[in-house]
């Protein structure tokens, strides 16, 4: 703080008479955000007047900092009167137009829960019963606990459905390890942002400050993205965009060009990759001009971009958890990139793209995984072919022990999921909402835990349970590569409960009291951090600061040379060939293309001639989250906006705020018309997770064949004025 | 000497995340539709970029709402902070005519939820209250510097674009940027003390946007 102390008047600051309380009546308090569904989460440190929550900031040099829009309206919500605060079970048929629900007590919800849980086992053994972790990931650790000491395989998450797991199948196939890059560092001379918006959201959350400064300090950035965000606009060296689903065209035309002049690390080619000659051999075929056809992006940026990744050793990477995975090339696209930093050998270096080297013993992925032991994942082994996704995604089975999602509508009609229990879900997640939200409908027994009744979801289940907000929760802890932090939480509105209290409370009841620790989670965290030699209240001893777990060896660098890459200690890296894999030997044998292989996206056509993109991030929207909750952010944004450029808008005489019509061959929308060159000519953006403009209905229920994931970013489409439409429309009568 | 506080706002680093503009809301529960902090988008033909601006009362050194004000309820303090005594003002508006960044508002009646009131709004510090038909508008964090800290919007700027300071203090962080940046209408010779660095073509287009509009986009 440069300024010094006060200056003494302070009645002239009291501009409306009111007595000023003084702050020292306050308390503090310590929680972290869950408005992004982000893990490591941001800390919040709170103020509180018994169990009241008076304000916020961030939680003084806490790893995962700064805070965003979203965990300051966290305060708002907390108050909000719409919250659920007890919980409800079902009185009118399930898709009802009226639904209604009646208050009942948490020993009947329990008592429901326990019945059919029960039931269904002796019918059909326990696998038909599918458990699931929406938003916030929180609850992980003891769902999973859960599914599989009641006996069920079949747990998965958002992640499992459209989120992270494409992008980090192709890492773990091509790297053997999951990266989504780094932030440079003092080495790193060249940044390569592919398909992600740190300005507003990513891992680290909030890190655009660091890339501001390494920019001032003369890194040089090439970011990739289809729309002028405001990490381009701030950063970037080298914009280019690419036609959405052509990532696998420009990543090979960038190697075409780095093979071609030699500019790439030779020796760790040749010592490190495996399929080298098959993926130059491959890239050969993508010279720049094919690829400016292919990609729309200029050959002569091509030829740059590539040049100036290439001879800045060495070069960083920074990746997003989906923005490139949402097509139906998701996961050959998303290996596309990683292949580039690979070539020219920036991997495991300092300044380039790292493998922790001492992640913490037993819980090494955030609790986006959970730790193995707490999840009783031992029991997975023995029950792994009982799997649903089995054989539609093999090469992601072998790989991920969170199920493949997207098939649940044909699961439920064929029998083999009869009751699903959810933390936190929203069926708009999925492509073509209105035939889950049929197929949940006609489920023996749906559960939902969450903060809010949202009737696109809550319409089609028999219990609706609520949880306790971020302020009201004590587990999970937090983890920040070694060091722990704990929360301090006021007491839960209403008969709020929190997730793992939920979770284990079912546990306990369906007859495994030990096993869930009669239901106390603060037991259920000791339990986790006994692997530490720690307790919750060592973590409230060192409330600020956490506790730092010492690693056993410090950070080291080109691991693959020493077998530090590899469980079995062998040198190379974590894959069957022990190398970064351009040719993947896991997908080779389940007969998938085993090269990063461009594959043609969706045409477009006279009738649908735009691209649409959806699921780019607002930075005070997460998904269908905070539309309602907060209406400080609400206020930011009340209606569905359709981002088109310009150009494309007055060819249709579509103006600011124009109420349009956005239409795919799968269904069609509202929005309100935004004219900005935010997206490039031929590209349309829309936020989804609008309940009253829910996008994902027109997208297909497709699917890239090895990951699974939906074509969020690819599917041809066109807009129309609203009112064009309905004068169409009189025409036709 | 007395300090004469100022903020540079580096719009080479600002990327519209709303963050300023919701620590502001949280600090200051401000009601339903006024935001002390903005942030505006600016984009124009001939530009390929889009550019976001932070944007709040600038705390004039000669500011003309103080002489509008028939009520003499808006004042400036020795350290240059420019506030409006809500028990002087009565409304009337005038001062939203003079101020030439159309940065004060009328408080709303309304507020988000209805009674009872959330237990944050009722801490009794007197910045967290805004009686209807008031004028408004940001503080500077006056109570916050006054316990040694910068205002809400400059701590929580996750993208550090703001700069925080004593234009009088020679030393300071502020002063050895202020070269690089400049005043917002200055042709009006209010003497803003909110400095902005600017991206190359954009003055114009900047200016214009906030004499013709100076609220965050919202639909109509």
């Amino acid at each position: 703080m440069e300024f010094r102390g006060p200056s003494g008047n302070q009645e002239l600051y009291n501009q409306t008479g009111v007595k000023v309380v003084s702050p020292e009546k306050e308390t503090v308090g310590y929680t972290f955000c869950d408005g992004c569904n982000e893990v490591p989460f941001c800390g919040i440190k709170f103020y509180r007047k018994g169990e009241a929550v008076t304000r916020i900031e961030p939680w003084p040099g806490f790893p995962a900092s700064p805070l965003c829009s979203k965990a300051y309206a966290t305060l708002q919500r907390l108050y909000h009167p719409n919250r659920l605060k007890y919980p409800m079970k079902r009185t009118s048929p399930k898709g009802s137009r009226a639904p209604a629900f009646v208050r009942i007590s948490w020993d009947e919800a329990y008592d429901t829960i326990v019945h059919h849980l029960n039931r269904i086992k002796e019918l059909h053994g326990p696998h038909p019963v599918f458990f699931y972790v929406g938003d916030p990931k929180e609850p992980r650790a003891s769902v999973q606990r859960l599914a599989y000491t009641y006996g069920s395989v079949n747990y998965g998450t958002e992640s499992s459905t459209a989120c992270r797991r494409a992008a980090q199948l192709a890492e773990v196939l091509t790297y053997g390890f999951p990266t989504t890059g780094d932030l440079p560092t003092e080495q790193t001379k060249v940044m390569l942002i592919w398909g992600t918006n740190p300005a507003y959201s990513g891992q680290p959350f909030m890190c655009h400050w660091q890339l501001a400064d390494a920019k001032e300090r003369g890194v040089k950035f090439i970011v990739v993205d289809p729309r002028k965000t405001p990490t381009a606009s701030t950063l970037a060296d080298i914009h280019l965009q690419p036609r959405p689903g052509t990532t696998a065209a420009l990543a090979a035309g960038m190697m075409h060009v780095i093979f071609e002049e030699g500019l790439h690390d030779q020796a760790f080619c040749n010592k490190w990759i495996h399929g080298l000659d098959e993926l130059k051999a491959y890239v050969k075929g993508f010279p720049p001009d094919r690829v400016e056809d292919l990609t729309w992006v200029p050959a002569k940026k091509v030829i740059d971009a590539a040049r100036l990744y290439a001879t800045n050793a060495p070069g960083g990477l920074k990746t997003g958890a989906q923005g490139t995975t949402h097509d139906l090339n998701a996961t050959n696209n998303h290996r596309a990139i990683l292949m580039v930093p690979a070539i020219c050998g920036y991997i495991d270096i300092p300044g380039g793209v790292t493998k922790p080297t001492s992640p913490l013993e037993g819980m090494p992925f955030h609790w986006a995984e959970a730790p193995a032991s707490f999840c009783m994942r031992d029991k997975l082994a023995a029950m792994n072919d009982k799997r649903l996704d089995l054989e539609a995604f093999p090469a992601w089975a072998e790989k991920f022990f969170e199920v493949q999602t997207n098939y649940l509508v044909e699961w439920i009609r064929e029998g083999k999921v009869k009751a699903f229990l959810g933390w936190g879900f929203n069926m708009m997640i999925w492509p073509q909402t209105h035939e889950y939200q049929q197929a949940f409908a006609d489920l023996d027994f749906a559960m939902a835990v969450d903060y809010f009744y949202r009737p696109q979801t809550h319409d089609f289940v028999d219990l609706v349970l609520p949880a306790a907000m971020n302020f009201e929760r004590l587990a999970p802890f937090a983890y920040y590569g070694r060091t722990l932090f704990g929360r301090t939480p006021v007491k839960p509105a209403g008969e709020c409960k929190e997730d793992w209290q939920i979770a284990l409370e079912i546990g306990a009841r369906l007859g495994y009291p030990d096993q869930f620790f009669n239901g106390n989670v603060e037991a259920a965290c000791n339990d986790i951090l006994g692997m530490f030699g720690l307790t919750c209240e060592d973590l409230r001893k060192n409330q600020e600061k956490g506790v730092t777990v010492p690693a056993k060896s410090p950070d080291a660098f080109k691991k693959y040379e020493t077998g530090k890459m590899r469980p079995d200690g062998k040198p190379g890296f974590d894959t069957p060939s022990g190398k970064i894999e351009a040719l993947s030997t896991v997908l080779q044998r389940h007969g998938y293309p085993a090269l990063p292989e461009y594959k043609e996206p969706m045409p477009t056509s006279k009738e649908y001639p735009l691209i649409l993109l959806t699921g780019a991030r607002v930075p005070y929207i997460t998904h269908s989250k905070w539309r309602e909750d907060s209406p400080w952010l609400l206020e930011l944004q009340r209606e569905p906006l359709l981002m088109i450029n310009p150009e494309d808008a007055d060819l249709r005489h579509i103006g600011q705020w124009d109420a349009v019509i956005l239409k795919t061959r799968y269904g069609q929308m509202d929005a309100k018309a935004k004219p900005t060159i935010m997206v490039p000519k031929g590209i349309v953006g829309v936020m989804h997770g609008w309940a009253k403009a829910n996008v994902n209905e027109l997208i297909p229920r497709q699917f890239d064949p090895i990951s699974g994931f939906p074509p969020f970013k690819e599917v041809p489409c066109t807009v129309m004025q609203a009112s064009s439409a309905s004068a169409k429309k009189r025409e036709n009568m | 000497m007395t300090r004469r506080y100022g903020i540079i706002v580096d719009l080479n680093r600002c990327t519209g995340c709303m963050t300023c503009v919701l620590a502001c809301k949280q600090e200051n529960l401000t009601p339903p539709r006024v935001w002390w902090d903005k942030v505006l988008e600016i984009e124009g033909s001939g530009l390929d970029y889009i550019t976001y601006v932070r944007y709040a009362c600038m705390h004039c050194d000669d500011p003309p709402c103080v002489a509008a004000c028939p009520e003499k309820a808006i004042y400036k303090r020795s350290d240059g902070i420019v506030l409006i005594d809500q028990a002087k003002c009565h409304g009337r508006g005038e001062c939203r005519k003079a101020c030439p960044y159309g940065v004060i508002d009328i408080n709303p009646e309304q507020d988000y939820f209805a009674l009872p009131k959330p237990p944050y709004q009722d801490t009794g510090e007197s910045f967290r209250v805004h009686p209807p038909g008031k004028a408004t508008k940001c503080t500077l964090c006056v109570h916050r510097i006054e316990r040694g800290r910068e205002p809400a919007c400059v701590e929580a700027c996750p993208s550090k674009a703001m700069i925080f300071g004593d234009l009088n203090d020679p030393g300071s962080t502020i002063r050895t940027k202020l070269w690089q940046a400049e005043q917002l209408l200055e042709a009006q010779s209010a003497d803003p003390k909110v400095f902005y660095v600017i991206p190359k073509n954009l003055s114009k287009l900047l200016e214009e946007r906030i004499v013709t509009n100076p609220h965050m986009d919202r639909l109509p």
